[in-house]
């Protein structure tokens, strides 16, 4: 009696952790690699290049995919930056990041007022929200709460990092 | 042409016709109640009949040749027979043999409908779109040129999008190519026998007046560029050569030979048509060859070719190459309708039958000229 109420209760425990796990679990949601990085000689033609694609990416649909892909990039771009520990020029990146983002859900309230299905997208912003916030985590980690950034020719600028890394992450936290 | 033969030509193309609707697909709400699902249930005699078909076919194709070759068709003839296929062809269930125009559908109610680039958004996308039950490509972007696609704007905004009006419209959207083509053919020959070879060669009526297939858009363009480079108006030719690369591709290996020309007419060098029409066929014959290195050799793109073999139809070897590949690609369907699978032996088998006539012919003319040299020797 006493074995089967342990084994019923196993049961019940297994099926929870399964129903929990694929209820707080972040899909799948795979981000690009790094791309041209800024002081390469390509960098302004890749931002011209992405203004223009813009243009290509028409349709509600097709803005959802833009800025999600955008802000994907830029988060990237962000991480290879702090990680070299080139924190201005990774803040300024993480704020484009941030940008496309937030042009996220004014798409998706698009196709939801021309009764496109949006349950495709919105799993797909979820996923990308946590692959985000894991990242901005793992800086907020890594990196320092506060620096100043000394150039040699010019002011140096107050880099609130700590701060930065909050906002982005409560800017995702606001599309679970 | 004897009437009796026309006549029974008609008839022939209304059993088909008929035959065509024995493949409505179960999936196809629009058409639910014409369905009997005999095609599925019944495979063997689908298939049998199908054969039958086709060989009846090229049996009319074989008698319309030798009618014309001892002069015993008048232009009359043929332009009736080529106005009856139409007529009653235009109203066959396009998606017996492939499901490639309801992918033209879909895909133009990406652009058109949704208001979304084809090219980025994939029809699946959009869940619970009727469309999704019977398109087969759903969950790819869109597979042709810029220009087709806009294009199908024209069949697919002017029937108010109603499903079994826009299949017809861009049925007769590609007819109007298939008639275009037959009178560039026409102009560029000033050859009826050229006209009646491409016009009703049973591949061109199966894949292009039955199954609607976009080839014979981009093979129209291409032609209209040749018109225009034979009288002389390069830039325009060129325009069409393009226009035709950007509807579904394959026409890009033509571009040594529009190279040539443009450099022909800078040079004001005289231009030899024959040898001009000669190596496009050789490129878009190889350019069919090789297709199975990207997905497989499908039966309608033969029309890149033959085309070029109704251009220049005293080229034996190539004529009667070409007629052998129409003959043996239009039994391509016949393993999958058979066993209903795409699996097992049917990619053997159908490999089989469409190298098979070609490969005799080749024999033959082996044969002939092995035989010619010993027997003058």
């Amino acid at each position: 009696m006493k074995n089967e109420k342990i084994f019923t209760g196993f049961i019940i425990l297994f099926f929870l952790l399964i129903f929990a796990k694929s209820l707080f679990a972040a899909p799948d949601y795979v981000l690009p690699y790094p791309d041209v990085m800024p002081g390469s000689k390509f960098y302004n033609i890749k931002l011209i290049w992405e203004k223009l694609s813009k243009y290509w990416y028409f349709g509600d649909f097709g803005g959802f995919k833009y800025n999600l892909k955008m802000s994907d990039k830029y988060i990237i771009e962000a991480k290879t930056l702090f990680e070299y520990k080139q924190y201005l020029l990774g803040l300024e990146s993480l704020k484009k990041s941030d940008k496309f983002f937030k042009e996220i859900p004014g798409y998706l309230e698009q196709e939801k007022n021309e009764n496109k299905d949006i349950s495709q997208n919105i799993r797909m912003l979820r996923g990308a929200s946590l692959k985000h916030i894991e990242v901005l985590e793992k800086l907020k980690k890594d990196s320092p709460e506060f620096f100043l950034w000394q150039p040699e020719n010019s002011s140096q600028t107050e880099l609130y990092l700590n701060n930065a890394f909050m906002d982005s992450i409560n800017i995702r936290k606001g599309s679970l | 042409m004897k009437s009796f033969l026309f006549i029974a030509y008609i008839i022939f193309l209304f059993l088909f016709l008929i035959f065509s609707y024995l493949f409505i697909d179960p999936n196809l709400a629009f058409l639910n109640n014409l369905y009997t699902g005999f095609a599925y249930n019944n495979r063997i005699y689908a298939s049998f009949l199908y054969i039958v078909f086709i060989l009846v076919f090229f049996i009319f194709y074989g008698i319309f040749y030798k009618l014309i070759q001892i002069k015993k068709t008048p232009i009359k003839d043929i332009s009736l027979s080529i106005v009856a296929s139409l007529a009653i062809l235009i109203f066959s269930y396009p998606v017996f043999l492939s499901y490639d125009i309801f992918n033209y559908i879909t895909t133009a109610k990406v652009l058109f409908f949704y208001h979304e680039n084809p090219y980025i958004v994939m029809p699946i996308e959009f869940l619970g779109d009727p469309n999704l039950s019977f398109t087969h490509a759903a969950n790819k972007i869109a597979l042709y040129g810029p220009v087709w696609i806009l294009l199908t704007g024209i069949p697919y905004i002017i029937t108010f999008y109603s499903f079994i009006f826009t299949l017809f419209s861009f049925k007769l959207f590609i007819s109007l190519f298939y008639i275009l083509s037959i009178f560039l053919i026409f102009r560029i020959t000033k050859n009826l026998f050229s006209v009646f070879l491409f016009s009703l060669n049973p591949l061109v009526v199966v894949e292009i007046l039955v199954g609607g297939h976009n080839d014979i858009v981009m093979m129209a363009f291409v032609l209209l560029a040749f018109n225009y480079a034979i009288n002389k108006k390069i830039i325009i030719s060129v325009l069409f050569f393009v226009l035709s690369v950007l509807i579904k591709y394959a026409t890009i290996f033509l571009l040594p030979v529009f190279v040539y020309l443009v450099y022909a007419s800078i040079k004001r060098k005289k231009v030899n048509w024959g040898k001009i029409f000669y190596w496009s066929w050789v490129l878009m014959f190889s350019v069919f060859l090789f297709s199975f290195l990207r997905e497989e050799i499908y039966p309608w793109y033969a029309v890149w070719f033959l085309v070029f073999t109704c251009l220049i139809p005293n080229r034996r070897i190539f004529l009667y190459i070409s007629l052998a590949f129409s003959f043996g690609l239009l039994f391509r369907y016949v393993p999958f309708m058979i066993s209903g699978t795409h699996a097992g032996l049917t990619p053997i088998i159908k490999s089989v039958v469409t190298f098979i006539p070609p490969s005799l012919v080749l024999a033959y003319f082996l044969v002939k000229k092995l035989w010619g040299k010993l027997y003058y020797q």
